[in-house]
């Protein structure tokens, strides 16, 4: 009588079976192979003992997602759209762009999270108002009015992104804050909570006011900002993109820069992380003055991850020159 | 073959060093159970090979009152005509002894109406005297059910109307560790001179239900539903299987619904991570599992995958369940409580007063059963579980649910105390008006 030679792991003594390239009791490699991959971050199993779904059948820790991120660098301007360190994928959106040296067109979207396909609804706004506000520029269009163009464009483009219903979600929807810069003004429109700042020497203003319910007690004097921030609705926003939001005109305010300066766009995965002017203020004065905009958009984003990256983040940084 | 289903529910969310995983997961088996009775209809999926035995206690005490062993004797025969055709079969009488009613010698018989018949003869001239040993009769049922346990269906039914006297608690134990595995025994006591914890530890090791007939006069319908429940059974004996990542550790795993049934202590190694927990067979039903395991924290936006639960028949998997958990430093997601598991939780711990209560008010301790069976009350009335809260009723006056206010009764008839104590286990599900 012949019998095969019983295979053990030679970490733990535990039974292999013939073509096992690692011991599903300890995760020890059995195999001379060339590992597949860098395997697991967590207990260093092999890669080949992660599932398909990147959970580690060892310790069962998944994979971290790889970074997912998006940059645009158009030189006087830019933008940077970072997944963050936990949600596993990206809501957020941003559209851009240049007409000329002293022209841009940017809008950021941040799609909620309690809605369905919140990642479409904040690409199609995006790229819808981004369209309209381009050819606004083309068309030397009043900035207000391009501006409640492009709104109500991402609410038609939003209204087109297909979803399922489920009982747990909200129709696809997402927040929406978009500039308008050419021959010298910049016409700011949003709705929710995704903001604007304009950052110059010795001036430093967050140009929006946020669409929350946050913002609306303590506008009418019934919380102070410190109650607010402990209150779980402190993120709950009062208006947005999308079939279901309230029937609201958004807000505009136009600036006319007296001096070079910087206009950011961002959504609260950043602002969490620096939520007065004067905090994202001093994160742009500590970098080099001639920082390009892309480099003030990315060192930004860096912040926001080092700082814990909750939620995911996007960034647009126009560099503002004067004539 | 049935069709195996599992939901999980819980919150996978779990704050910054957050060691607790608890899930709620729902088995249903749909479709493919066998119809009841010999005449199963033309097309239905041939049901498993299938045995089945009813042990009737004929004790001297099945004399008293008169109508006991008549009222055994009609069941029993409800019972033989419910039988499907081919299911092999048998009878046993018990004293301190088990005898083989039908077939009086040899092994089972296949069901026909001829044998059917002859068995309902045999168990007409049934008469009672003598004493109890169920072990005894345990194991006679084992050596009918043979050696071909593994490769079909095998159940009984038991009947008893006293406590396991002519043997001891070792005794029967140890009778338990042998017959564990071979079949599974649905037990029933009659009137109230039985052992409600000696029948549970039957039907809890057998894989069973434990029930109360109060009144005799019932005891023909209820065999009948056993039969029926034994005759739909589409699967031969199912576990689960339990994988857990190194490092984590099972704090518990229970049956909760429909009845609470630790079955932690059943876990058997498959290997170093992996156990499983035998569930015996399965007809079209649906059951729910409460797990929690510990794991070693990680990280914020860590996600581990903690559990995976397949359903497992011999070494075909029919069904799978993941659960997970995702350490967040977002405390409205870490402190949300998902409904299920507080739910279950809660009716885990019905069952658990509702024992004690009744074990400190035979005690004597009636500061403590005022205690423990007025928070019954308040369980059972917050989570929509009339049943308990009836048989709680026949115990206590209700001052308050909503408080758990109650006052012990002075008088309390020996049936209703034991029919709370059998049914304490038995729970609702959640949601609208329970199920």
């Amino acid at each position: 009588m012949t019998s095969e030679p019983q295979l053990s792991c030679a970490a733990c003594a535990a039974p292999l079976a013939a073509g096992d390239r690692f011991c599903e009791q300890c995760g020890a490699r059995s195999s001379d192979e060339e590992p597949a991959g860098p395997g697991c971050q967590a207990c260093g199993a092999p890669a080949e003992a992660l599932d398909d779904e990147g959970y580690c059948t060892i310790c069962g820790v998944r994979e971290r997602p790889a970074s997912n991120r998006v940059e645009l660098d158009l030189v006087i301007a830019a933008a940077v759209s970072d997944q963050g360190r936990v949600h596993r994928r990206n809501e957020d959106a941003f559209a851009l762009g240049v007409a000329g040296e002293r022209s841009v067109a940017v809008v950021v979207c941040d799609g909620i999270s309690s809605a369905s396909a919140g990642d479409s609804a904040a690409q199609s706004a995006a790229a819808a108002a981004r369209e309209t506000l381009a050819t606004a520029i083309d068309a030397g269009r009043d900035r207000r009015d391009a501006i409640g163009d492009a709104i109500q464009a991402a609410h038609e483009a939003v209204e087109r992104v297909e979803w399922t219903a489920r009982a747990d979600r909200d129709m696809p929807s997402c927040t929406l804050v978009a500039a308008l810069w050419y021959e010298g003004e910049i016409a700011i429109g949003w709705l929710g909570d995704s903001r604007a700042y304009w950052v110059a020497a010795g001036d430093i203003r967050q140009l929006t006011t946020d669409d929350s319910w946050a913002e609306e007690q303590i506008a009418e004097g019934l919380l102070t900002r410190e109650q607010a921030s402990r209150d779980p609705r402190f993120h709950s926003i009062t208006h947005w993109v999308g079939a279901d939001a309230p029937e609201r005109p958004p807000r505009v305010v136009v600036i006319r820069p007296d001096r070079p300066g910087r206009l950011v766009l961002c959504t609260d995965g950043l602002w969490n992380y620096a939520p007065s002017p004067g905090e994202l203020g001093t994160l742009v004065d500590a970098l080099p003055e001639q920082a390009a905009p892309a480099a003030v958009a990315r060192s930004l984003t860096e912040t926001a991850l080092a700082r814990g990256g909750r939620d995911n983040i996007t960034v647009a940084v126009v560099d503002v020159g004067v004539e | 073959m049935s069709s195996f289903t599992a939901e999980v529910y819980q919150n996978e969310y779990l704050p910054l060093g957050g060691a607790e995983v608890n899930a709620i997961v729902t088995v249903t088996s749909a479709g493919g159970a066998a119809r009841a009775g010999p005449a199963a209809g033309a097309g239905a999926r041939r049901p498993p090979d299938a045995a089945e035995i009813i042990i009737i206690d004929t004790s001297g005490s099945m004399d008293v009152p008169k109508g006991k062993i008549k009222a055994a004797r009609e069941a029993t025969s409800v019972a033989i005509d419910c039988i499907r055709d081919g299911v092999a079969f048998g009878v046993i009488a018990g004293t301190d002894v088990a005898r083989m009613v039908y077939p009086d010698h040899g092994g089972l018989q296949l069901a026909s109406d001829v044998t059917r018949n002859a068995a309902k003869a045999a168990v007409a001239g049934l008469q009672a005297g003598g004493g109890t040993a169920i072990g005894s009769w345990l194991t006679v049922a084992r050596h009918m059910f043979g050696t071909r346990a593994q490769d079909r269906v095998c159940h009984a039914i038991l009947l008893t109307d006293g406590e396991n006297q002519s043997e001891s608690a070792e005794e029967l134990d140890r009778v338990l560790d042998t017959c564990e595995g071979h079949f599974q025994c649905d037990c029933r006591g009659v009137g109230s001179d039985w052992e409600v914890s000696e029948l549970r530890r039957v039907a809890s090791k057998l894989l069973g239900t434990v029930d109360i007939i109060a009144d005799p006069a019932d005891m023909a319908s209820d065999f009948r539903a056993m039969i029926e429940t034994a005759m739909g059974k589409a699967t031969r004996s199912v576990s689960l299987r339990l994988w857990t990542p190194q490092g984590a550790t099972v704090a518990f795993v229970r049956q909760v619904a429909p009845t609470i049934e630790d079955l932690t202590e059943r876990a058997a190694a498959v290997d170093a991570r992996t156990v499983e927990y035998p569930t015996g067979t399965w007809g079209s039903e649906s059951r729910d599992y409460h797990l929690c395991i510990d794991v070693a924290p990680r990280e914020v936006g860590d996600e581990m995958l903690v559990g995976r639960l397949s359903l497992v028949e011999g070494n075909k998997v029919l069904g799978q369940a993941l659960i997970k958990a995702i350490w967040t430093d977002d405390q409205q997601l870490s402190t949300r409580i998902n409904r299920e598991v507080a739910h279950y939780t809660g009716q885990a711990e019905l069952a658990d007063v509702i024992q004690d209560g009744l074990e400190a008010r035979k005690a004597g301790d009636e500061a403590t059963a005022t205690v423990k069976l007025g928070r019954a009350v308040q369980l059972a009335s917050e989570s929509g579980n009339d049943g308990t809260m009836k048989l709680l009723q026949a115990v206590v006056e209700v001052d308050d649910p909503a408080t758990g206010t109650v006052r012990l009764k002075r008088e309390v008839a020996d049936v209703d105390e034991m029919a709370l104590d059998t049914r304490s286990t038995k729970t609702v599900r959640t949601g609208p008006g329970g199920a």
